[in-house]
């Protein structure tokens, strides 16, 4: 999978690329609006990661330009702002989604490997891993060919493992995805641990492996080899 | 806090007009005595002249009739009965004493036991060779009665007078001072967030002129440095973001490192604990200077009810943690104009602040109508200081880690559509009110 890592802060570049590595991802950077331009408008990637704030020119017009391409690429838009009128006026021109600054490397991980999929698999958007069957278009879960019924939040916290397998996640970046801006609000985040330990218990009694464990003091990891 | 004001102090106008008043009363009452003593002095010299001419005309009639001594004393002594104003009595001696002036108080007739004040002339004729005491004593207006007469008119001047001013004051308070009030007007109505200059109407009274032009200096200055203060927060926000998001990326690769202790692993741990509360104040910075900028500026019908039940049930879980039981009076279909984004984080605010000062197994309150609704909940078993609960970083403490932030978001979109918010405390409950 080939992502392009438009930002000019070369230390956020560094970390995403690092984190990504090893996830079958190779990172390219491009730290300025022409370079970016000259990148996207000659390679294909999977998945763009674009600032919108470049020395040199305005994200907008990168995606102008893959749309008036007609690019099949995926687009993220990071940006330090979060200005409603960019994220409308970036979904419009085609990014697939939009992250505010600051942010969990687990939430961009999540949201890349979202994206790519939807746009790699966009018919039968299936997620397999052992005796798990994930259908990502009608939300369900198998497991052994046995549906396990699981709810809204239990579903989307095991898309985000699988977004970032073999990767420690802390219980502040599943909370801050599990309830959004309100997660700065709350006091504790007891509540990723309620829905962690439900979603736990469905999946081994439903006779999967014990893939989920918990690092102790930090948060939790999906181990798959 | 304008009718507090206004009880104690008076209008511009109707100082002048207290003190007009009342010097034209101490005037008024001034010139009663001096109208007396004017009027007095007339009326005594006009009966005086009066009096000498019924003496020059007695003298002049006598030396031209020749009469009997017997029958003039005969006719006096008759004469003085029928008519007690003049009186003529022969002297058994003659008297050289020249013509004096008195006034007597007596009754006006032998019938009448009411006295009147008397004006009279004393003299000393010669009639026939024989010498005779005549006093001719004419009626005149007791003095209390002059003065009553007197202050009466006076007094229905005084009226005239006052209501004069008052009509007077008004017509000028009305054309005068219209400017002024006008300007006074503007400045009340002035919004330092709306960002908006007063245009100052012209005025032809140099004083107002002056007024006006200070004002609008004072109040562009005032703008402006707002707007440089605005901006600044919002760009100081903006640049932090950046440092941010590579401190948060790197603790999250830290995170990674297979060899952590379960010490460091704490570390990192608090380390973001403490840059999730950096971010959030961070952000609910830049979220306030939106708002103050004018970002929020799409309004669209939202269904008010709808948003808040969408709140609760979004909310369920934590409300459920602290196992609080949700007595909510929702009337459906409240409809109100506004930017969805902004009720949203108005409503999930409260929200969240009702169940995190909660206690567990407490209670919270929606009360929703067409015109407020009302979020209250138990917690402390004390009232929060309303003094600064709105104002930023007021509440923020070690204690209960929120970016101190949150109430004033509240109270900033409160503002920003001119809605009231208020709290109390009342039965062990604390109680915002948003009244729309």
């Amino acid at each position: 999978m080939r992502i392009l890592i438009i930002e000019d802060e070369p230390e956020l570049a560094k970390s995403i690329a690092d984190y990504l590595l090893g996830e079958n991802y190779l990172c390219e950077f491009a730290a300025s609006f022409e370079e970016a331009f000259e990148k996207v408008t000659t390679y294909e990637y999977n998945c763009i990661l674009l600032d919108l704030m470049l020395p040199g020119g305005d994200g907008m017009k990168i995606l102008e330009e893959l749309k008036k391409q007609n690019k099949q690429d995926g687009v993220i838009i990071i940006s330090a702002k979060n200005a409603l009128d960019d994220k409308i006026k970036g979904l419009h021109l085609g990014a697939d989604d939009y992250l505010a600054k600051p942010f969990h490397l687990s939430e961009l991980a999540a949201r890349i490997y979202s994206v790519i999929r939807r746009r790699q698999f966009a018919n039968a958007n299936i997620i397999q891993q052992n005796e798990l069957k994930i259908d990502l278009l009608a939300k369900t879960l198998l497991i052994h060919n046995t549906p396990v019924l699981l709810t809204k939040k239990e579903f989307d916290l095991l898309l985000f493992f699988m977004g970032n397998r073999n990767r420690v996640i802390s219980k502040n970046a599943l909370a801050e995805h599990l309830s959004g801006d309100l997660a700065d609000m709350l006091d504790n985040h007891d509540f990723v641990y309620a829905h962690i330990k439900n979603l736990k218990k469905k999946l081994t009694e439903a006779g999967c492996d014990n893939y989920l464990k918990t690092v102790y003091g930090t948060g939790y990891k999906w181990e798959n080899e | 806090m304008a009718q507090v004001i206004n009880g104690k102090m008076n209008k511009l106008l109707n100082t002048p007009l207290k003190a007009f008043t009342l010097y034209a009363l101490l005037v008024l009452a001034g010139s009663i005595p001096a109208y007396y003593y004017i009027v007095n002095r007339i009326w005594l010299s006009e009966i005086d002249l009066h009096n000498k001419f019924v003496k020059r005309k007695i003298e002049t009639e006598f030396s031209k009739i020749v009469i009997n001594d017997t029958i003039l004393i005969q006719s006096l002594s008759l004469w003085n009965r029928i008519e007690p104003g003049i009186d003529l009595r022969p002297l058994a001696k003659p008297v050289q004493k020249s013509d004096s002036l008195y006034t007597v108080m007596r009754a006006n007739n032998l019938h009448s036991r009411h006295s009147n004040r008397f004006r009279g002339l004393s003299s000393y004729l010669i009639i026939n060779g024989k010498p005779y005491h005549l006093t001719v004593e004419t009626n005149v207006e007791e003095a209390d009665e002059i003065i009553s007469d007197i202050a009466f008119v006076t007094f229905g001047f005084f009226i005239l007078l006052v209501i004069g001013f008052i009509v007077l004051n008004q017509r000028i308070s009305a054309k005068l001072w219209k400017p002024f009030y006008k300007t006074l007007h503007q400045i009340k109505a002035f919004d330092l967030s709306s960002q908006r200059s007063i245009a100052f109407e012209k005025t032809t009274i140099l004083e107002f002129e002056e007024l006006n032009g200070s004002l609008q200096r004072l109040i562009e200055k005032n703008i402006s440095s707002y707007q440089e203060q605005k901006e600044f927060t919002e760009n100081a926000s903006h640049e932090l973001q950046t440092p941010l998001a590579i401190i948060q990326s790197k603790l999250d690769l830290l995170l990674q490192n297979e060899a952590l202790t379960g010490k460091e692993s704490e570390i990192i741990e608090a380390a973001h604990k403490a840059l999730a509360r950096t971010s959030r104040i961070n952000k609910n910075l830049l979220l306030l200077a939106k708002i103050e900028n004018q970002q929020f500026v799409d309004t669209e019908p939202i269904n008010l009810s709808q948003l808040m039940n969408d709140s609760l049930d979004f909310l369920s879980e934590h409300i459920e943690a602290k196992n609080i039981t949700i007595d909510k009076q929702i009337e459906q279909g409240v409809f109100i104009e506004g930017n969805r984004i902004l009720l949203e984080i108005l409503i999930n605010n409260l929200l969240l602040n009702a169940i995190r000062h909660n206690v567990e197994n407490g209670k919270i309150g929606v009360e929703f109508s067409k015109h407020r609704f009302i979020v209250s909940n138990t917690g402390h078993n004390h009232s929060l200081n309303t003094a600064n609960l709105f104002k930023r970083f007021s509440t923020s403490s070690a204690e209960t880690p929120s970016s101190g932030l949150g109430l004033a978001i509240v109270k900033q979109i409160c503002n920003r559509y001119h809605w009231q918010i208020h709290y109390s405390f009342d039965q062990q409950l604390h109680c915002f009110f948003v009244a729309f």
